[in-house]
């Protein structure tokens, strides 16, 4: 059991990484990006063809986050002349495709069998040992995004992104250029995603085509809206609640003895029917997100 | 290494201290039975649930019923992973069987394997499979093997121009390649490989362009919604005047109209000896149809042949299950599928088909 | 020539009444609604449902195609519009969520195998090189008369006039007395019409299955976008081109590029072409082929 939760939260805090990434984009800066999975996508890739090179970890977090900057800049390109929901499907439709180009590639990217063999990050020591040495990283990590998150939004620069989510042509006649900063932040939450992927490839040492799908996407959307849009602390508790109950829906199903064909109909409901829920009932998510730049506590 | 030793001694003493206790034999099995795989995902927990059922009634492993417990990955690999370390470290399966795309069954196996507990493949052809790690057998004969019979037997039967057709995933991907290599290799041509993109309505302009290039005859391998399509379409634009061959063929036409498929030929699973139509009538008995995949033929082996490692081992150890399991499979292991046996690599090196066609409807021997 | 027109056309009708439909809910309310997809799917199982209890074909289309609409418009109410008063990207967000849960429910209730109307099967007509199915004329016909009807709709009558009345400016509209609210609902209810139209016209000449709406997501987007969101019958014209560049990329011949007698892409890149084309034509004209007026930020 110690062993499964080790995994868990790991898992968990990965994509609390990933659900801060798209709450900056979302929650500070009002940006719908459907295509967030890509950029998760960008760095595990980014780590796997420097795997397939013969290169190390270094150059795998330097592939992954220059692919990763690649596809935020397109996206940033993409929304200079959007609507917010015209921007999200543009979002989608890069992530499916270039999916889609991932699964196609042949021997570059190792087609839909994507590629295996990536070695995990720490090889010393027992095998628990190894998983709490990356269960480390990926918590260090979770929280060095988590200050970088809190010391932005509270920064006059969070501000400014605060006033072009909630009144752009305010933004403008404050003399602020709306696409230098949507850029900004999306090159800044790519980097981020990115930095998650890399982890993410060297943990479970296979990278394919199947790990980046729009649903995965929805997931991420799931637990950034059940946490509390804007609220970075609210967010990775979303996220933490999300994965721990993705993973024990197998005991649900033990439990209630319910045909495990049921399973994945629950799954769905479950992050769908939360998304739902907390949209109707508490749009403001399990945390309120504090209004207001220099307000400091909690 | 040492230390290694040591601990793989100390885990068969507390093995046999267990299996004098007489410890129920735990199967774990991750299984696609949701997402883009469902059918044989599905299909395949049919194959295991029917084993178990069997040798329970039959008074069990070590004299103690089998535990089955099954987890959903739903096409996704981090569900797969979760439900592969809930049954490795929370319910403590000496034996985790699965998955079907070969996407998913890697990167889960190479876990159970580092875990230390057995992998048993049996729905995965990709020739990667064979890298996953000492623990780790394959009841399936992997895309090399069948892809080869297939090629063989197009060109035996005259064939020398083919068209090929699967899905864009690493399945297609793999028996696609193979298949190419080996019928080149044969001498023949294939003129066309189209690899179809998953959940379309139509492969119509698909089927088209491979109709273009004028082969002999078609070779395909599809299952689910997207093979019933294409056998629909090929029959609407008159490609059937041409040969069709299947790879699995209760696979490729479980899903479609008589009509359609009418005439094809291809291979299948074995299932004539005396194991395997025990297996068909079992099936058939329990469930009311015919098979819907090849792939609950598998997934029933692998079962039995664990089960029959348990009975021999004397323990459900995982050390003792692969010594056994290395015996078993290197003398060759009856299952209904025919003869399973592994080969260096642990992986089935030979398998027999069963050639096929059409006729009313119905697959019969050719 | 022909057989290559027969496929664009064919692929158009896939996508085309879905398209009409979101494109349509979106000109009065402004938000992309992602679970039209699983209406199509609700319309063909439905229908599928009412054929099995024994209902004639035309009769459980009929039938099927109310439900879906009433069904459309009660979750319009009690979901949707509670959303689009916080926020409509939320909205957008909150139909993926519904969505999901549809497809929670066809796993449970239908499963995962792929189904089929009861139908006879027919040989095919050849004609000049091409083959076509009478169910494919019959689902091409059903495609063409709804979009016709739905033109008429809004360009002949007086429900027409209130529609695009309101979808210009919702506040004049009911200064001059048109009651909008009855007007919005009607229009959601005529959405779910067509969507369950395109769902059961996909199915009538092939299969259906759980994922029948979640599969045509992503290419309805893209039609219902190239013809500018919000203008219905523009995203007939989307799906046609989005038709005509999946059909390009499948049946043109490289072959004199790479100098073989054939050398053709592969399938996977008709998708890709044609979210490519969808991410070009919204970075130089952002709003569509046929919206030029750009009213939002």
């Amino acid at each position: 059991m110690f062993d499964f939760l080790i995994h868990v939260s790991i898992m968990a805090s990965l994509y609390a990484v990933l659900a801060l990434s798209l709450n900056l984009q979302l929650g500070i800066a009002g940006l719908v990006n459907f295509g967030q999975i890509l950029l998760f996508g960008a760095g595990a890739y980014g780590a796997a063809f420097a795997f397939s090179n013969q290169l190390g970890l270094a150059a795998g977090i330097g592939a992954g986050l220059a692919l990763a900057v690649c596809v935020g800049l397109l996206f940033a390109r993409l929304g200079r002349g959007l609507g917010g929901d015209y921007w999200g499907i543009a979002t989608l439709a890069v992530a499916e495709a270039c999916r889609m180009l991932l699964q196609t590639g042949g021997d570059l990217t190792g087609g839909a069998q994507g590629i295996s063999g990536l070695p995990p990050l720490f090889e010393a020591g027992s095998r628990q040992d190894a998983a709490l040495m990356t269960l480390g990283v990926c918590l260090a990590f979770l929280a060095a995004v988590y200050w970088l998150c809190r010391s932005l939004t509270h920064s006059r620069y969070g501000l400014s992104l605060k006033i072009l989510r909630e009144e752009p042509q305010l933004a403008v006649s404050l003399g602020y250029n709306p696409n230098a900063l949507r850029t900004q932040v999306l090159v800044l939450s790519s980097m981020i995603a990115a930095v998650g992927g890399v982890i993410f490839a060297h943990y479970i040492s296979f990278v394919g085509p199947d790990q980046i799908v729009a649903a995965e996407t929805f997931l991420i959307w799931a637990m950034v809206i059940v946490g509390g849009v804007g609220n970075h602390f609210g967010v990775i508790l979303g996220a933490v609640l999300m994965q721990f109950l993705f993973a024990f829906v197998p005991f649900a199903k033990d439990l209630l003895d319910m045909p495990s064909d049921y399973v994945a109909a629950m799954r769905l409901a479950l992050v769908g029917g939360g998304l739902l829920i907390f949209l109707l009932w508490r749009p403001q998510g399990l945390v309120r997100e504090r209004i207001g730049g220099g307000h400091r506590g909690g | 290494m040492k230390r290694g030793m040591l601990l793989a001694a100390t885990v068969s003493l507390a093995a046999m201290a267990s299996a004098a206790l007489a410890e129920p034999l735990k199967i774990g099995a991750v299984l696609s039975l949701s997402g883009p795989s469902a059918t044989a995902g599905e299909d395949q927990r049919r194959g295991i649930e029917l084993a178990v059922e069997e040798i329970n009634a039959a008074g069990g492993v070590l004299s103690e019923p089998v535990q089955l417990i099954i987890e959903d990955s739903g096409g996704r690999v981090p569900s797969a992973l979760d439900a592969a370390k809930k049954l490795v470290t929370v319910d403590d399966v000496p034996v985790v069987l699965g998955e079907y795309s070969s996407g998913i069954t890697i990167p889960m196996g190479t876990y159970v394997v580092q875990e230390g507990r057995i992998h048993l493949n049996m729905g995965s052809s990709s020739g990667k499979v064979r890298d996953i790690g000492e623990n780790s057998f394959s009841v399936i004969g992997l895309d090399r093997v069948s892809s080869g019979y297939a090629a063989q037997d197009l060109y035996d039967l005259g064939y020398r121009k083919i068209a090929v057709i699967t899905p864009n995933n690493a399945f297609g991907q793999g028996v696609a390649q193979e298949f190419n290599q080996a019928f080149g290799g044969l001498g023949g041509e294939v003129v066309s490989s189209v690899l179809y993109t998953e959940g379309q309505t139509s492969y119509r302009r698909e089927l088209q362009q491979m109709d273009r290039t004028q082969p002999d005859a078609y070779f395909y391998s599809a299952y689910g919604k997207e093979a019933a399509t294409i056998n629909r379409e090929a029959f609407e634009l008159g490609l059937n005047q041409t040969q069709w061959y299947a790879g699995y063929m209760s696979m490729c036409t479980s899903d479609s109209q008589p009509e359609y498929i009418e005439g094809q030929i291809g291979y299948d699973l074995n299932f004539i000896g005396d194991n395997g139509q025990a297996y068909e009538a079992a099936y058939q008995e329990r469930y009311g149809e015919p098979f819907v995949t090849s792939f609950s033929g598998y997934a029933y082996d692998a079962a039995k042949m664990i089960m029959k490692a348990a009975e021999h081992a004397g323990s459900t150890d995982p050390e003792a299950l692969r010594t056994a399991l290395t015996e078993i499979g290197g003398t060759g292991f009856e299952g209904a599928t025919g003869t399973i046996l592994f080969d260096e690599s642990r992986q089935r090196s030979k398998q027999p088909y069963l050639k096929q066609k059409i006729v009313d409807g119905k697959a019969q021997a050719r | 020539m022909l057989q290559f027109f027969v496929d664009v056309i064919l692929r158009t009708v896939d996508l085309a009444l879905i398209a009409v439909a979101l494109s349509c809910v979106y000109s009065l309310i402004r938000f992309p609604n992602i679970a039209l997809v699983q209406y199509a799917t609700a319309g063909a199982l439905i229908a599928l449902g009412l054929q099995t209890l024994g209902l004639p074909l035309y009769l459980a289309i009929v039938l099927s195609c109310v439900i879906t609409g009433l069904m459309a418009v009660v979750l319009s109410v009690l979901i949707f519009e509670k959303l689009l008063d916080t926020s409509p990207p939320l909205a957008m967000v909150g139909s993926l969520a519904v969505s999901m849960i549809f497809t929670a429910v066809f796993l449970v209730t239908v499963g995962p195998r792929p189904k089929r109307f009861d139908l006879e099967i027919m040989a095919p007509v050849r004609w000049a090189g091409v083959s076509i199915t009478p169910m494919q004329l019959v689902s091409v016909g059903l495609t063409m008369g709804a979009i016709l009807l739905f033109a008429l709709l809004l360009f002949r009558t007086g429900l027409g006039r209130s529609m695009r009345a309101t979808s210009t400016n919702r506040v004049l509209a009911e200064a001059t007395g048109i009651p909008t609210r009855k007007v919005i609902n009607g229009v959601i209810v005529l959405s779910g019409i067509l969507a369950a139209l395109g769902g059961i016209s996909i199915s009538l000449k092939g299969e259906m299955g759980a994922q029948l709406g979640f599969d045509l997501l992503l290419p309805i987007f893209a039609a219902a976008i190239l013809g500018g969101l919000g203008n219905a019958l523009g995203a007939a014209l989307g799906a046609f081109t989005i038709a005509l560049a999946e059909t390009f990329v499948t049946n043109v011949n490289f072959g004199w590029v790479v100098s073989q007698d054939f050398y053709f892409l592969p399938a996977s890149f008709a998708t890709i072409v044609s979210f490519g084309l969808l991410v070009l034509i919204l970075l130089f004209r952002p709003h569509g082929l046929l919206v030029s007026e750009v009213k939002r930020v």
